[in-house]
């Protein structure tokens, strides 16, 4: 008997009822979901700003939350579809957040166009940033944690797309909470930031999702 | 896939349920397919093998990602060459860490595989006893006198694991012909 028969019968004696992991789509429905009841109540306890009725009529700021919340959530199926060997056989999704980032970058840079004369820039600096990846620690964890279940091969960018998916839960916040009109301050220290937490999550990726 | 088994999917499902025998099956049939993947990409029957070990744990270790709702070998062949992928990184680093310029192997043999003393021809039974790649790699460099690179290209491999293999054979025939 070679050593891989004895392998697969040691294996096979092992092989009692396993439950299969929930389809990607459904884990990130509730990972979605999760994140939405978060957002609320982080809305709820710290407030909305008070120009967000007036804000609502700039088309700039609309698409700019609407591409943002477009991110989350392609964020969020990338990251449940690379928890799984084979990507569920679904490559193109789970790449989709690439586009998305692109179509938030050229939006970005229209809404910073139009930001003319520019708005005056707030007080506030690191402390956005800090506040963003505050409110993104406790779903970044829930993702990770929930991630670790299953069986990236790609865990580096398993880790930088589901930090990805955190920040912009945070970022999302910071744009319904702070009054501020600067695109500037906005690129400054939300976006680029978060962009570089992204390139952060590539090694939490490996530190926590390799198996 | 054998005639006499069930399709991949199904065998995974019956294995999700506890059916040992289908999921011996099943493992048996995953090594046959991989065994040429790896055969393809590895030195040696010892490292098909072992690396065949690891990717049938980590086929066990992931079961739970597999529902037997979609096609079985895509699933099967993304961890193979995950455990694949690390194992070469992994191999590939420690032999860097340990690699010697060539030119430093050939002077530290107390003498030369080239020189006029010891050639290719003199030493031709020991180069032939060799693993077959590490002596088709010495014999183009030594007997036919193509660089490192020119064998890289001949044969399909990365120059950094033509130098490997041969830094390799050295190794095997400095322990030969050294031994009194």
């Amino acid at each position: 008997m070679t050593n891989i028969d004895e392998l697969v019968e040691t294996l096979a004696r092992d092989a009692a009822v396993v439950r299969p992991a929930p389809h990607p789509f459904m884990m990130s429905v509730k990972w979605m979901g999760a994140a939405a009841i978060y957002l609320v109540l982080t809305l709820v306890v710290t407030g909305l700003r008070p120009d967000l009725m007036s804000k609502l009529h700039d088309p700039w700021f609309v698409a700019e939350i609407a591409a943002l919340s477009a991110i989350f959530i392609a964020t969020s199926l990338s990251a449940a579809l690379l928890s799984f060997p084979d990507l569920h056989q679904k490559r193109w999704v789970a790449f989709a957040p690439a586009f998305l980032l692109a179509l938030f970058l050229l939006i970005i840079f229209f809404s910073w166009n139009a930001d003319n004369p520019p708005a005056p820039l707030p007080p506030d600096t690191y402390e956005c940033t800090t506040c963003i990846v505050l409110v993104a620690l406790l779903p970044a964890a829930w993702i990770f944690f929930s991630m670790r279940k299953y069986a990236s091969t790609h865990y580096r960018l398993a880790g930088g797309i589901a930090l990805l998916s955190a920040l912009s839960i945070g970022a999302l916040w910071l744009r319904l909470h702070e009054l501020n009109n600067s695109i500037a301050h906005v690129i400054e220290w939300h976006y680029l930031p978060m962009i570089g937490f992204g390139i952060l999550g590539l090694w939490l990726g490996r530190v926590i999702l390799k198996w | 896939m054998t005639g006499k088994n069930e399709n991949f999917e199904a065998l995974m499902q019956q294995a999700l349920k506890g059916d040992m025998r289908a999921y011996a099956a099943l493992l048996r049939e995953t090594s046959r397919f991989l065994r040429p993947f790896l055969a393809k990409r590895l030195n040696s029957a010892a490292e098909v093998d072992d690396l065949m070990q690891e990717i049938l744990i980590s086929i066990h270790k992931a079961r739970h990602t597999y529902d037997g709702g979609r096609p079985y070998k895509p699933w099967a062949y993304a961890i193979a060459r995950f455990r694949l992928r690390d194992h070469l990184r992994a191999h590939y680093a420690d032999h860097l860490r340990h690699a010697v310029e060539l030119s430093g192997v050939e002077n530290g043999l107390s003498e030369s595989v080239t020189n006029s003393a010891m050639t290719y021809e003199s030493i031709r039974k020991e180069i032939e006893k060799l693993p077959p790649r590490q002596a088709a790699i010495l014999k183009m460099m030594h007997q036919e006198g193509s660089t490192a690179r020119e064998v890289a290209e001949r044969i399909g491999m990365k120059e950094s694991a033509v130098k490997v293999a041969a830094h390799r054979a050295y190794r095997i025939l400095r322990n030969k012909l050294e031994r009194p």
